[in-house]
């Protein structure tokens, strides 16, 4: 069984409509990316199912229960994290009081601080700086602090929006291999990039989204093979 | 260090309770107006100085406060501080279903709209024929300055007390973290409407509180002095200026401004509130996040 099944989901904002039909699936301890141009729908994908965007249409199904239309406490609890895009974090709050937001689910609230030290030692960048503002940090800093914070609810399902937006080549290489030591963990993870190539090596499987549609999906090496793929994402002239 | 605050609070405290024996009737009436003012203070920044939502019409709850106790005293007979405790009771329930209309207003539309709501509720009390609509209503005498002054002392200890466990409790970081990014927050698991609503009701607790005390303490209550505008506005700028969301910033506000106000009031009649707005000015200009942060960042730079 999937731990993750998005059949047919449809979602908006108001009058307009973001998504007509996306359905994709994620395995138990598996790394899936999700491709698409600017506007294709990705971003508002991952919030349908996290459930800050309520879905119009479809269903989404986590660990063989139905998920859409929940609020985010309760899907949150069930073990589903996201990373929004451009980090987001609370800049006014520290780093530490961020992580502690990130606990939020009544599962993980009674070890807290126990969460909190294994933070500080999967990530020991982190450590020297739980006691600084989160706004001050660096880009590639305060995205390993919006990681660790959705990992401090202990979950399963890893959503990622666009994790290397606004780094640096070689900082985005440092995340995408954090990302890839916490899926050895046994974490699932939806990973939405624009940086297709790398997240095309990261992911086993990948689903390509257009106009708010599934088009294709595929083994991350076929979409990496596919003609139209090179020449839409990739910019290879064929 | 912690010691030494500790004791120093202790000697606070005790001072305050017996303050009523020694002071005269002047220095116990600046004493109660400085407590007012701060528990009021305290009140207000649980929801907008915690939880970022500026309100402008918390004064809509120290009139309804005000307004119930007075008609359960005049009316009922009830003993004026049961009265107070309803009042400050019945303040908070009406804020759950107040708050979760207003908080899906955010920044100054919030602000606004809960500026026209203390305006709406003042003239609905008003319109009851009971609460003697414009013209007022007496309430009985029989109660000192003394007791008054105790029960806003008892809430405004009340009000730190709370306020130091919300900024150390699981609750006052949703709070902050909502006030930073509330749909961030949200893509958490957290409840950002129950923790707003919550906020508001304890932010609404405390002028519901106070304002039983304040009908006892004119004897007279009328809409302008229940629902006044400058106890409103006085408390906000306290808090704003001893510092938004700090646990100490609206006892250093309120103990300042109180002083100043009084002093400049007593020595300069008629132009005292032209200085004061110049000063005001003036300190919000060399202090914009305010006093107790301005200390704690010097603190911790030495």
């Amino acid at each position: 069984m999937s731990l993750l099944a998005v059949d047919d989901l449809q979602a908006g904002y108001g009058d307009f409509k973001a998504l007509h039909g996306v359905s994709f699936a994620v395995e138990p301890g598996e790394i899936v990316c999700v491709i698409g141009a600017n506007g294709a729908g990705k971003s508002t994908t991952l919030k349908s199912i996290i459930g800050i965007v309520r879905p119009t249409g479809g269903t989404v199904i986590f660990d063989g229960e139905h998920i859409e239309g929940r609020a985010p406490g309760e899907v949150v609890e069930r073990g589903v994290a996201l990373v929004p895009e451009g980090r987001n974090l609370f800049a006014g709050m520290t780093v530490e009081e961020n992580l502690m937001v990130g606990a939020h689910p009544k599962r993980v609230r009674r070890g807290v601080a126990r969460r909190l030290r294994e933070s500080y030692d999967r990530f020991p960048l982190l450590g020297p700086l739980r006691g600084r503002r989160a706004g001050s940090l660096s880009g590639g800093q305060q995205q390993i602090v919006a990681i660790a914070r959705a990992l401090m609810s202990e979950p399963r399902l890893l959503l990622m929006d666009e994790p290397s937006l606004g780094l640096a080549p070689k900082i985005t290489l440092e995340i995408f291999d954090l990302v890839r030591a916490i899926n050895r963990d046994g974490v699932a993870v939806v990973l939405v990039e624009q940086n297709v190539v790398q997240a095309l090596e990261l992911a086993s499987r990948a689903y390509v989204l257009t106009e708010g549609k599934t088009v294709m999906e595929g083994a991350a090496a076929t979409i990496r093979g596919n003609a139209d793929v090179k020449r839409r994402f990739l910019g290879e002239v064929l | 260090m912690k010691t030494a605050l500790r004791i120093a609070a202790v000697v606070a405290i005790a001072a305050l309770v017996f303050a009523p024996l020694r002071l005269n009737g002047y220095l116990l009436n600046l004493l109660y107006t400085t407590v007012l003012y701060v528990a009021l203070a305290y009140g207000w920044n649980i929801i907008s100085g915690y939880a970022g939502y500026f309100s402008f019409g918390q004064i809509a709850f120290f009139g309804i406060g005000a307004y119930a106790t007075g008609l359960l005293v005049a009316d009922q007979h009830w003993f004026w501080m049961v009265a107070a405790l309803a009042g400050g009771i019945v303040a908070c329930a009406l804020a759950v279903p107040l708050g979760y209309v207003m908080l899906r207003l955010r920044g100054p539309f919030f602000a606004m709209g809960m500026f026209g709501m203390a305006q709406m509720v003042r003239v609905l009390v008003t319109a009851i024929p009971a609460t003697g609509s414009g013209a007022g209503l007496f309430l009985p005498p029989g109660s000192s300055l003394t007791g008054v002054y105790y029960w806003t002392l008892a809430i405004c200890l009340g009000a730190i007390a709370l306020t130091l466990w919300i900024d150390r409790s699981a609750f006052g970081l949703r709070l902050q973290a909502l006030r930073e990014d509330e749909q961030v927050a949200g893509t958490l698991g957290v409840d950002v409407t129950r923790a707003k609503i919550t906020a508001f009701s304890l932010s609404a607790l405390i002028p519901g509180l106070l304002g039983g005390g304040y009908a006892l303490f004119l004897t007279y209550i009328e809409p302008d002095a229940a629902f006044s505008s400058r106890l409103d506005l006085q408390s906000i700028v306290m808090a704003i200026l001893g510092g938004v969301g700090t646990v100490w910033g609206p006892l250093v506000g309120g103990i300042v401004m109180t002083q100043v106000s009084e002093a400049l009031w007593a020595r300069f009649p008629q132009i005292y509130l032209m200085l004061f707005g110049g000063l005001l000015v003036a300190l919000l200009l060399a202090l914009p996040r305010g006093i107790v942060p301005a200390i704690a960042s010097r603190w911790r730079a030495r």
